[in-house]
C-alpha cells in the first residue's frame, strides 16, 4: 500500500475544475494507475480525499495499493517547474500499528443511515445531517472499524451531552451533482469532515479500515482515514 | 431556606431606582423594589399593606443579556379633561434577559411561588407597560444558597445573542446580590421598598454586590479543526 500526497495549485483552473467536481477527481485520481483497470473491481481499492486548510492550501491524498503517477495531475493542476507529489510506503507504518496507541485521526465520509417513514415502505438511504448525528453514525461505525475514539474526562466537557469525546466535525457539506448512469441523472451526497483521537482496539480491523476505506461514496473523496501523531497536551 | 428563580425576559423592561418626576429612567438590571413589587403583587397584596417579609429576603439578579437602553419621549393627554399631562422621558432596557432569584424562609418562597404560578395582578416587567416574554418561573430551589443557584442556573439569553457569542465557549455574566451588613465593596442603591404606599412610597438603601459568574454557552463554536499531517506518522520515510 501507498499513501501519496499531491499538493492542488488552486490558481489554476484545472485544479478548480476537479476540486468542483468529485466525478472529475475520481477520473483524474484513477487515471494515475497504468496497471488498475476500470473494469477490475474485485481488488483493494484506491481512496483518495481533499484536504483543505486554506484557499491555497489544499491537498490530495490518495491511499492505493498500486503506486501512482500523478504526471497528468501535475499537468493541469500542479507546478510545471516543480512537478511534485509524494509517495510513501504505507506499509511499514501500518504493520507497526499496534493495540493501546493513540493517534489523531482525521476522516472526510458519507454518514448516511437506511430508514422507513412509515410501516410497509421500502427502506430509503438517508443521510445524517446534523453533527450529533454524523458523530453517532461514528461511534457506531467504531468497534467494527477497530479503533476507539478517546472519551474527554468529565471536567474538559462543556455542555451536559454532546461533548463526551475528542471528536469535532467541520467541512459539512451537501453537494449534488448529475451524473448519467444514476436513475434520476442526480446525485447528492452528504460528507462530513472528523477530526479526533482515537485509541487502537482491532490493529488488524484498523488497518482494514486504513486501507478499504469507511462507509459510503468512496469514489467521491470518502471514507479515507489518515492518522497522524497525537499531541500529548491536547 | 430555599431559593426561588424568576426569567425576566422581554422586548422592554424598565427598572427604576432613583428615578423621579418627568424623567423616569431605569438601572441597568432588575431592582429589588421592582421584583419585590412583581411578588407582591402576585400574591394580591394591595399597595398600602405591610411588606417587610417581602423586604427581608435576599435579593440577587443575574445578567443573562444586557439589552440596549432606548429613550421614549412621551406625550399624553388626560383622557377626561383633555389636558395635556406633563411631557416625560422615559428609558427602557430592550431585549434584556435577567435572571432573578429570591432567598428566604420555605414557607413564604413557596407561597411566592404559587403566587407566580397563579398570580392575583398580572405581573410586568417594571413597567406596567412592559409584559414578560417567557414564563417568569424558574422553579424553587431547595438547601442551595441565592449565590449556588444563580451561578448554576443555565443561560437563558436568546437564541440569536448565544449564537452572536459562539466564539466563547463560556460566558461572563454579571451579577448583583444583595451584599451582607458592613462589606466594604458594596455599592448603595436606594432600593429597599419600605412602603408601595401611592401616597406615601418609602426605600431604604439597599447594599449592592457586584460579582461575575461563567456559564457554558451551548451555542459554541467547536474548536477549530487541528492541522493534521499523516506523513508525518511514517516517521521519515
Amino acid at each position: 500500500m501507498y499513501l501519496t500526497r499531491f499538493r492542488l495549485n488552486t490558481a489554476r483552473s484545472g485544479a478548480r475544475k476537479l476540486l468542483a467536481s468529485p466525478q472529475a477527481m475520481h477520473a483524474a485520481v484513477m487515471s494515475s494507475f497504468p496497471t488498475l483497470l476500470p473494469s477490475d473491481t474485485s481488488g483493494p481499492r484506491v481512496l483518495w480525499r481533499v484536504d483543505r486548510t486554506s484557499r491555497a492550501e489544499v491537498f490530495l491524498y490518495i491511499v492505493s495499493p498500486p503506486e501512482p503517477d500523478l504526471t497528468h495531475l501535475v499537468e493541469q493542476a500542479g507546478w510545471s517547474t516543480q512537478p511534485e507529489w509524494q509517495t510513501h510506503d504505507y506499509a511499514p507504518f501500518l504493520s507497526r500499528l499496534a493495540r493501546g496507541d493513540v493517534w489523531a485521526f482525521r476522516l472526510t465520509a458519507n454518514p448516511v443511515h437506511s430508514i422507513r417513514r412509515k410501516p410497509g415502505e421500502p427502506t430509503k438511504l438517508t443521510a445524517h445531517v446534523t453533527p450529533r448525528h454524523q458523530m453517532g453514525w461514528l461511534l457506531s461505525r467504531q468497534d467494527a472499524a477497530g479503533f476507539r475514539v478517546v472519551e474527554k474526562p468529565v471536567e474538559q466537557r462543556r455542555l451536559p451531552q454532546g461533548d463526551e469525546y475528542e471528536l469535532v466535525v467541520h467541512n459539512r457539506q451537501n453537494r449534488a451533482f448529475t451524473k448519467k448512469t444514476s436513475k434520476d441523472g442526480l446525485v447528492s451526497l452528504v460528507t462530513a469532515t472528523f477530526d479526533g483521537r482515537l485509541e487502537v482496539t482491532d490493529p488488524d480491523a484498523l488497518r482494514r479500515t486504513l486501507t478499504t476505506g469507511l462507509g459510503r461514496a468512496k469514489a467521491y473523496g470518502c471514507g479515507l482515514m489518515t492518522l497522524a501523531p497525537a499531541d500529548s497536551d491536547r | 431556606m430555599s431559593v426561588l428563580a424568576l426569567l425576566l425576559a422581554g422586548p422592554l423592561q424598565a427598572w427604576g431606582a432613583s428615578a423621579r418626576f418627568a424623567r423616569r429612567t431605569t438601572e441597568h438590571a432588575p431592582t429589588k423594589s421592582g421584583v419585590l413589587g412583581l411578588l407582591a403583587a402576585a400574591q394580591g397584596r394591595e399597595r398600602t399593606d405591610d411588606l417587610s417579609d417581602l423586604a427581608a429576603l435576599r435579593f440577587g439578579v443575574r445578567i443573562d443579556q444586557r439589552g440596549t437602553r432606548i429613550r421614549d419621549y412621551q406625550t399624553a393627554k388626560h383622557l377626561d379633561t383633555g389636558r395635556s399631562m406633563p411631557v416625560s422621558e422615559r428609558f427602557y432596557l430592550a431585549d434584556a434577559v435577567f435572571v432573578a432569584a429570591v432567598e428566604g424562609d420555605d414557607t413564604l418562597v413557596n407561597d411566592l411561588h404559587r403566587a407566580v404560578r397563579n398570580p392575583v395582578y398580572l405581573p410586568y416587567l417594571g413597567r406596567r407597560s412592559c409584559p414578560p416574554a417567557r414564563p417568569l418561573d424558574l422553579g424553587i430551589h431547595d438547601g442551595r444558597t441565592l449565590e449556588q443557584v444563580l451561578k448554576e442556573e443555565k443561560w437563558h439569553a436568546a437564541g440569536w445573542y448565544q449564537r452572536r457569542l459562539r466564539d466563547q465557549p463560556e460566558v461572563t455574566l454579571g451579577l448583583l446580590i444583595d451584599a451582607f451588613p458592613g462589606d466594604p465593596g458594596a455599592d448603595s442603591l436606594r432600593d429597599l421598598p419600605l412602603s408601595f404606599d401611592p401616597l406615601h412610597r418609602r426605600y431604604a438603601l439597599r447594599g449592592v454586590r457586584s460579582d461575575t459568574v461563567s456559564v457554558p454557552n451551548p451555542c459554541a463554536r467547536r474548536t477549530t479543526p487541528p492541522d493534521h499531517d499523516p506523513i508525518s506518522a511514517l516517521g521519515g520515510e
